[in-house]
């Protein structure tokens, strides 16, 4: 098929998978699978020359399962410091669990081999307090490179260089690990990183540049990809666990869908997170929970909003960690007495007050939008009702 | 797309030089090899080798000044990283094409004002900093590199100029946001969308918000229908220039920073092209696409200006 056909087709199918859900939430009933979408969204369209892997990594063969691993002594919160032995013995006992192998090298076969270039997509933003811990990379890096995954055919990424440079995850692998950005920083000039082939166009608030290109080692490099987010809280999407890290940190121009206190991330989100390969070769969800920030995120320059979950999180399906997340984040904020990152009102509302956020956490700069992680399983990338959710805990 | 029926023919612009003939070696190095200097030195720096044309201070002073082009910030209106607010007068050359215009514009943005200057075909004199001799030189002797080509505007609709401010402001906006528009006396069947801004759908009240008029306007044509799009950049503005068969697009960045792999998309019977980069040369067009009526390609680095020939 012509790419441009195929092209057509993916938007189409979309376009009628959407509008039929459109149309059952305008009668009043609810999709199949439970989930609640709204109907005053805008148009997105999906191009792209790939297909779907036949399992895509994006529920995976695990959906609806969670594993969690929880340890005391994983951080010490005088320090801010992770134990690496601790991390190491919760990410084998994780991985051990989530797959139901008997050895901790099996269980990383079951999703890679050593012809696979791996991709682990970190995340910067909370430097220098919340950021995915070089414990649980080097963790990861380490049995890849077990299994026989060359050093050369594994690269941590990011968008932002500069957001690398300040993280130095090199320092924290062995030698010939890639770190790769697709920006030098957060400037609107740097494209080449991007595949302009692979891209989602919609028109959010009129700007000019209305598309949002997947980065090139993702379409062009990379055959798996281990997605390595924090437990945060985020000022446009209430929470950015799997779903946004994946996704606002694949593709170009994403920070175009929040602004002057209104959030399309509802739908965009998700629907990056849906656009192939990304979907089909993101295998793994290791959410760092070791740190968190409940409040100003998902950047973390003091510690005023840090917390310590002290788990990580281990699974194939990032709507049902985030679901989790959603809570664990929330639950938090009650506790400090802050609003909920559900809530809606004009009163808590001060558009592009950064100041004021960063100052009392029951300041909203945009309304948030986590039910972005149902919208998300309404496209088919996991499961979000909590009583679906199998959860697994184990304590090291 | 139609190209509108008057041409810009692409004049030179000249830089107004009031220091001695001492400084020539500084002006030859640079390859600025045509100025304009006070009555009183012409005959000097003709001697001295230069193509000159004697200006006063009067006749300068009389002359229309334009704001320094670039970007600046504009609290609650633009945003600073993604979409800066631009400051540009292409629009107001084509609302005035023969009038004479004066730059006096700081360090650092002499090649931008001689570029904007360029690619509108303004009749202008600039006054720019000594320090901006170089980028200056190396400017105008990139735009007389180009292959000599000369098409008629493409524009996607019509305005009705009626000379006051709000519809200068709403051009000036149209043209920022890349909605190609020819200048019209009265509304013409050429285009299936004429704003004549007072008329039934385009009320003053509604103009008084120039961006949103805008964007209503960019709804109208649709995306789909535009002649060009460029992605990768909220700075960057173009004038599509074409017979029909072949094209040449001017890109201006106006953000001060180089961009890497702008992506435009082009309407038109286009196959393919070359690009002539300010400061690298001839290019190649990368990722190119031909479908569905356009091409699309992106484009390697670029500073301040380059041009596109597609045929």
């Amino acid at each position: 098929m012509h790419r441009r056909a195929f092209v057509r087709v993916l938007a189409a199918a979309a376009a009628a998978a959407k509008a039929a859900r459109v149309d059952l939430v305008a009668r009043g009933r609810t999709p199949s699978d439970g989930t609640q979408i709204r109907s005053d969204l805008p148009p997105l369209k999906i191009v792209t020359r790939y297909a779907p892997a036949a399992t895509p990594g994006m529920p995976g063969p695990f959906p609806g399962r969670v594993v969690t691993v929880k340890s005391d002594t994983c951080v010490d919160t005088t320090t801010n410091t992770a134990n690496d032995q601790v991390v190491r013995e919760m990410m084998a006992q994780g991985m051990r669990a989530l797959t139901g192998a008997s050895s901790t090298a099996e269980a990383w076969r079951r999703f890679f081999t050593p012809a696979d270039v791996v991709g682990i997509k970190v995340n910067c933003g909370g430097y220098p307090n919340c950021i995915s811990a070089y414990e649980i990379v080097g963790e990861s890096v380490r049995q890849l490179m077990g299994l026989g995954v060359p050093a050369s055919q594994i690269y941590i990424y990011e968008r932002y260089q500069n957001q690398m440079d300040e993280c130095n995850y090199a320092a924290h692998v062995p030698d010939g690990v890639g770190t790769v950005a697709a920006e030098r920083a957060n400037r609107n000039t740097d494209n080449s990183g991007y595949d302009p082939a692979t891209y989602l166009e919609a028109n959010l608030f009129g700007e000019e540049d209305t598309r949002s290109a997947m980065m090139r080692l993702v379409s062009q490099r990379l055959t798996k990809i281990i997605n390595i987010p924090n437990m945060k809280d985020h000022g446009a999407t209430g929470a950015t666990g799997c779903l946004k890290n994946i996704a606002y940190g694949s593709f170009s121009n994403v920070a175009r869908t929040h602004q002057r206190g209104k959030s399309h991330t509802y739908s965009v989100v998700g629907t990056l997170a849906s656009m192939e390969p990304l979907r089909s070769r993101t295998v793994l969800q290791i959410m760092d929970g070791l740190r968190g920030v409940w409040h100003g995120g998902p950047f973390a320059r003091t510690t005023k909003y840090l917390f310590y979950p002290k788990q990580i999180m281990f699974g194939t399906d990032p709507v049902a960690i985030d679901r989790l997340l959603l809570d664990i984040i929330d639950n938090e904020r009650k506790a400090h007495g802050a609003i909920s990152i559900w809530d809606r009102s004009p009163s808590s509302l001060h558009i592009d007050d950064g100041r004021a956020r960063d100052a009392d956490p029951n300041v909203n700069i945009i309304i948030r939008e986590p039910g972005h992680v149902e919208y998300a399983a309404s496209l088919g990338l996991g499961v979000y009702d909590l009583a679906k959710i199998k959860v697994q805990e184990l304590t090291v | 797309m139609l190209p509108a029926v008057l041409a810009l023919v692409a004049a030179a612009p000249c830089i107004y030089w009031t220091q001695g003939i001492e400084s020539r070696a500084t002006l030859a190095a640079a390859g600025i090899t045509r100025l304009c200097v006070p009555g009183d030195q012409v005959e000097t720096w003709r001697t001295a080798g230069f193509t000159v044309t004697a200006v006063s201070d009067s006749e300068f002073a009389g002359r229309e000044a334009l704001p320094t082009p670039g970007v600046t910030a504009r609290p609650g209106v633009a945003s600073p990283t993604r979409a800066p607010w631009i400051v540009a007068s292409g629009w107001h050359a084509m609302r005035g094409p023969a009038a004479k215009y004066s730059y006096t514009v700081p360090a650092g943005k002499a090649a931008l004002a001689l570029a904007e200057a360029f690619v509108y075909g303004m009749d202008a004199v600039l006054k720019i900093d000594a320090a901006d001799v170089a980028p200056a030189g190396a400017m105008t002797s990139f735009t007389a590199s180009l292959p000599p080509l000369d098409f008629p505007a493409v524009a996607d609709f019509g305005v009705v100029d009626d000379g006051s401010a709000v519809t200068g402001e709403v051009m000036n906006l149209l043209a920022r946001r890349n909605l190609l528009f020819e200048i019209e006396k009265a509304p013409s069947p050429r285009f299936p969308l004429t704003v004549v801004i007072g008329s039934a759908g385009y009320s003053r009240e509604e103009a008084a918000d120039p961006s949103g008029f805008a964007q209503k306007i960019r709804s109208q044509l649709t995306d789909d229908r535009r002649s060009l799009r460029i992605y990768g950049s909220e700075v960057v503005i173009g004038r599509l220039t074409s017979d029909g068969a072949r094209a040449r697009l001017h890109l201006i960045n106006y953000g001060g920073r180089d961009i890497d792999g702008l992506r435009v998309r082009v309407r038109g019977p286009y196959r393919g092209g070359d690009a002539y980069i300010a400061g690298t040369g001839k290019a190649a067009l990368e990722d190119p696409v031909v479908a569905d009526g356009a091409i699309e390609f992106s484009l390697p680095k670029m500073g301040t200006y380059a041009v596109v020939d597609l045929k």
